[in-house]
Formats: structure tokens, C-alpha cells, sequence
């Protein structure tokens, strides 16, 4: 060790990266085993359980492929140049990537264990005329699960994540700039939640977590990701005695919306999804509140 | 494509009527109905967390303050108080003092009201606003009186006082900066800090 004083050694004090994009293997992989650890001890414990057979299903499709083509520099030049996120979600779910995706996903799920009314979802879809996939498709990536569609679309949904994932997985996160508050700067899609992290020099960073693609893009904390006001922001959680609860709902009483948020900083096990399922009662509470529910997530429909 | 077309096909081909839920629409209702049997004897907390400047020195580190209680209700706690990630001078690191704020928000010798200490006591007593600041102004008034140096030995006014000294806020805007500035430097007193030095 050095007799010289090095300042920088405290002195450093970084900006959190803009972007952290998904690896498909490893998220399907972690949020599998988040949903099984959780569904321990839950009452939710059967759904949290066909979540994760479902989330193996989607790391196994994802396995199957080769990696995708890296995107078209031009295509991305251009959508920057207009602020626009470099995945056009419409040709994403037109390509034929996509239909081999949902193809694999609906036979992979066919041997998970499932009620009766999840399986005849299931086979529906399978049997679906490729309009109504695309129909399903075009709700999906608008954020959007119409009334009554819940279960089929927890299916195509969960195809539409592996899809996007592996789009945003080739992109470069250095390239990627902020389109909007609450938009992803990858796939322009609405956040499920958004997740305080402690990666060292970085701690308290907020992240809003992408309900499709799953990238990751840092958002300024307090303030509301539905309509990017900082006035009227405030916290609702479970009172269930503790004083430091990890999960909380951020309300907004400008734009009178809620969005989940994850203090991984203090529990470093908090999965994006996995815990925003298995949260299931604070949305209840919050059912019949003047705030709705400004997270997208497609297996959490009716909330 | 027409979506009402679509849902009839799916519900046809699904043979189920509209249910709301994913979990209900999907043969989970029992697990979700034991979860919401659960939670409905709770209550939500309400929560707050607020940004703010950390009061000790003009580096003016920027905070994210955590209270329990509704704050419009003047019935909030402060949990914790952290370093405000998002501001460009700290990026959420703070120094040992501003890492003890919540303390000295909590603190019982916390300083609540104007106190005196008499000649020849050994302890501080309340005293009023009134009186207290009639006091200040009274020493002020003679202690400038009698010391105020209006001209230097060449005669050049100079309208320094210089047996006063003032200490201000670090955290205030820059309004009452400026006001503070204009009242100090408008009574002539020379040692004038606008912060706590570190």
C-alpha cells in the first residue's frame, strides 16, 4: 500500500449507466427460481409455480434459437434521430421469428401442469387462425390485454418476452438513449415496476424494468413513471408492522396512477416479475383506491 | 383485424365466459381467493420519501428523506434519510455528518426554541421570540454604535464593523441568500460566512 494519499479512491463518484440490457438465459433462469422460492409458503403457491414452468419454457425457447441478427445500423441511426427506441415492435411481432417463437413456446407449454381453463387457453391459442395470434399479438405490444383475453394472453405474452428479450439482448446499450419518461429506451414499452439497486458506486440507482423486453433504464426516484411528475409523489405498502418495507406502490396524485418499486438495495433476491406476482395482496389493497395500476403485467391481468 | 371478432373465436374455442383475472381465468381463483381472504384485514401504510439539501456545508448534498405517517397531517416520522442518487453533486454518497442526519433530526438536545444564557448561569432557559430578538437587536444596535469605523486613517470611507461577525444557513435558496447578503453587508459586518465551513 501506498504512503501517497490517493483522493480518488473516495473521490470517484459515477453516473449509473443508462441501460442494462437482459441476458434471455439467465433472466428466464433467475425468474424461475425467484417464482419456486417464493411460491414457498404462499398462498399463491400453485400460480407462482405454473408461472415458473412457464418462465423454464420460455428459457428453453430461448435456448433453442440461434442468436439473432444484430440490428441494421441505418434502422437504428434513423429511430434515434427521431427519438424513437431502435425495436419496432410491430415488425416484431410480424416476423417469422416470432411465429416460430410462439409456435415453440405453446408446444414447450403443453407438458407444464395446469388447470383445466389455463389448458383449454392454451389449446385455443395453439388452434388460433395466424389473424387472431397477430390480433392478440398487436394488444400485447400496445401494452394492452382486452377484456376476457387474460389467459390466452399469458401465453402469447410470455412468447412476446422471449422475443423481445432476445431483440434487446443484441442491442448496444451505449447506443441507447432515453425516449420518454416511463418508455423503454429499447422497445418503447410500458415498465412493470421499477427496482432500486445497490450496484457498488452506483448504490440507490432506480431502474425502471421492462414488461416485454426486459431492458432495464435508469429513472430519476420519486418521480412518477406514468406521467413524469415529481409533485404529489408518494408511498403505499402492506402495513404489516415493519418499518422498512421492501416493496412499495409509488403513487402519483397528479396523473392518480401507481407503479410498483423494488428496494433490491435492502433485498437482493427481488425479481422484477417474480415478486411483483407474488405481491399480489398490495395491489388488492389498492384495488380500491383512488390510484390505479400503471404497471404492465400480462400474468398479473384484473389488477 | 377486428379484436371483437377475435375474442369471440378465442372465448368460442376456449368455451369460458369473461373473467377478469389472469389467475381467475386461468383455474387459479381458489389460490387467489385465499391471498385476498389473507390481505383484506390489512392496511395500507402510508409512506413518503422527500428530497431535500443536506443543512451542514455549501456543498449542498442532495437527500432523499423517509418518513412513515401522513406528512399532510403533521403526523410523519423520519425512518431514515439517505444520499439522493440522482443529484449531480454527491450521487447519493454523503460524509459521516450527513450519513447521521436522521439523529440530528431526532436528537432530544435538538435546538426547538430560542434559548438564553444569562451572565453568570450555567445553562440555557426558554425565552420568547419577542424578547429574544429585541435582545439580539438591542446588542447589536450598541455594539455597532460603538464600533462601526466609518472612515481609515486616509480618510476613505470605509463603513466596516468589525467586533460582529455573522453565520448563515448553507442550505437556504438563493433568495434568502441574497437577503441575508444585502441585511449583513448593509449593516457594514465584514466577517460574514453564508454556510458552515467543513
Amino acid at each position: 500500500m501506498s504512503l501517497t494519499p490517493d483522493p480518488s479512491v473516495i473521490g470517484g463518484v459515477a453516473t449509473p449507466q443508462f441501460a442494462r440490457l437482459p441476458d434471455p438465459r439467465e433472466l428466464f433462469q433467475r425468474r424461475a427460481a425467484r417464482l419456486r422460492h417464493l411460491a414457498q409458503g404462499s398462498n399463491l403457491g400453485p400460480y407462482l409455480r405454473f408461472i415458473a414452468d412457464l418462465c423454464d419454457a420460455q428459457g428453453r425457447v430461448a435456448a433453442s434459437l440461434q442468436a439473432p441478427a444484430p440490428p441494421d445500423p441505418a434502422v437504428i441511426e434513423r429511430n434515434r434521430s427521431c427519438r424513437m427506441p431502435p425495436i419496432d415492435r410491430a415488425a416484431l411481432i410480424a416476423s417469422d421469428e416470432m411465429g416460430r417463437i410462439l409456435d415453440g413456446l405453446l408446444t414447450e407449454a403443453e407438458g407444464i401442469e395446469m388447470p383445466a381453463p389455463a389448458r383449454a387457453a392454451l389449446q385455443s391459442l395453439r388452434e388460433a387462425p395466424a389473424a387472431d395470434r397477430q390480433a392478440l399479438l398487436a394488444e400485447l405490444v400496445a401494452d394492452r390485454v382486452p377484456d376476457g383475453f387474460a389467459a390466452p394472453a399469458a401465453f402469447a405474452a410470455a412468447a412476446l418476452q422471449v422475443a423481445g428479450a432476445r431483440a434487446a439482448q443484441v442491442l448496444d446499450a451505449g447506443q441507447l438513449v432515453p425516449i420518454r419518461v416511463g418508455t423503454c429506451p429499447s422497445c418503447g414499452g410500458r415498465p412493470g415496476a421499477s427496482m432500486v439497486t445497490a450496484t457498488q458506486h452506483q448504490e440507490g440507482a432506480r431502474y425502471a424494468c421492462c414488461a416485454t423486453c426486459a431492458t432495464q433504464w435508469n429513472e430519476v426516484r420519486l418521480k412518477c413513471l406514468c406521467c413524469g411528475s415529481t409533485k404529489g409523489i408518494g408511498y403505499r405498502a402492506v402495513d404489516d408492522g415493519s418499518t422498512d418495507p421492501v416493496i412499495k406502490a409509488e403513487v402519483c396524485d397528479e396523473c392518480h396512477s401507481w407503479v410498483k418499486i423494488f428496494y433490491q438495495n435492502r433485498d437482493t433476491a427481488l425479481e422484477a416479475v417474480a415478486d411483483d406476482i407474488a405481491s399480489l395482496g398490495l395491489d388488492a389493497l389498492l384495488r380500491d383506491s383512488q390510484w390505479r395500476r400503471g404497471g404492465f403485467n400480462p400474468f398479473l391481468i384484473g389488477y | 383485424m377486428n379484436i371483437d371478432l377475435s375474442r369471440r373465436g378465442f372465448l368460442k374455442l376456449a368455451g369460458a365466459g369473461v373473467v377478469a383475472t389472469s389467475l381467475g381465468s386461468m383455474g387459479f381463483g381458489e389460490a387467489e381467493a385465499q391471498e385476498l381472504a389473507q390481505i383484506r384485514p390489512y392496511k395500507l401504510a402510508t409512506l413518503n420519501e422527500t428530497r431535500n439539501t443536506c443543512p451542514y456545508c455549501s456543498v449542498a448534498c442532495g437527500i432523499i428523506m423517509y418518513t412513515k405517517g401522513d406528512v399532510h397531517q403533521g403526523q410523519a416520522d423520519l425512518i431514515h434519510v439517505e444520499g439522493d442518487v440522482d443529484h449531480p453533486t454527491n450521487r447519493g454518497t454523503l460524509c459521516p455528518k450527513g450519513s447521521a442526519l436522521k439523529d440530528f433530526v431526532t436528537s432530544d438536545t435538538r435546538l426547538t426554541e430560542p434559548k438564553i444564557r444569562r451572565p453568570g448561569s450555567d445553562s440555557f432557559e426558554p425565552i420568547s421570540w419577542e424578547d429574544a430578538l429585541d435582545r439580539i437587536a438591542r446588542a447589536i444596535k450598541d455594539d455597532r454604535d460603538e464600533n462601526m469605523v466609518q472612515f481609515n486613517e486616509a480618510g476613505v470611507p470605509v463603513n466596516r464593523w468589525t467586533t460582529a461577525g455573522f453565520l448563515a444557513a448553507s442550505a437556504t435558496t438563493n433568495e434568502t441568500a441574497w437577503a441575508t447578503f444585502k441585511v449583513v453587508k448593509g449593516m457594514g459586518i465584514a466577517g460574514f460566512d453564508n454556510q458552515a465551513r467543513v
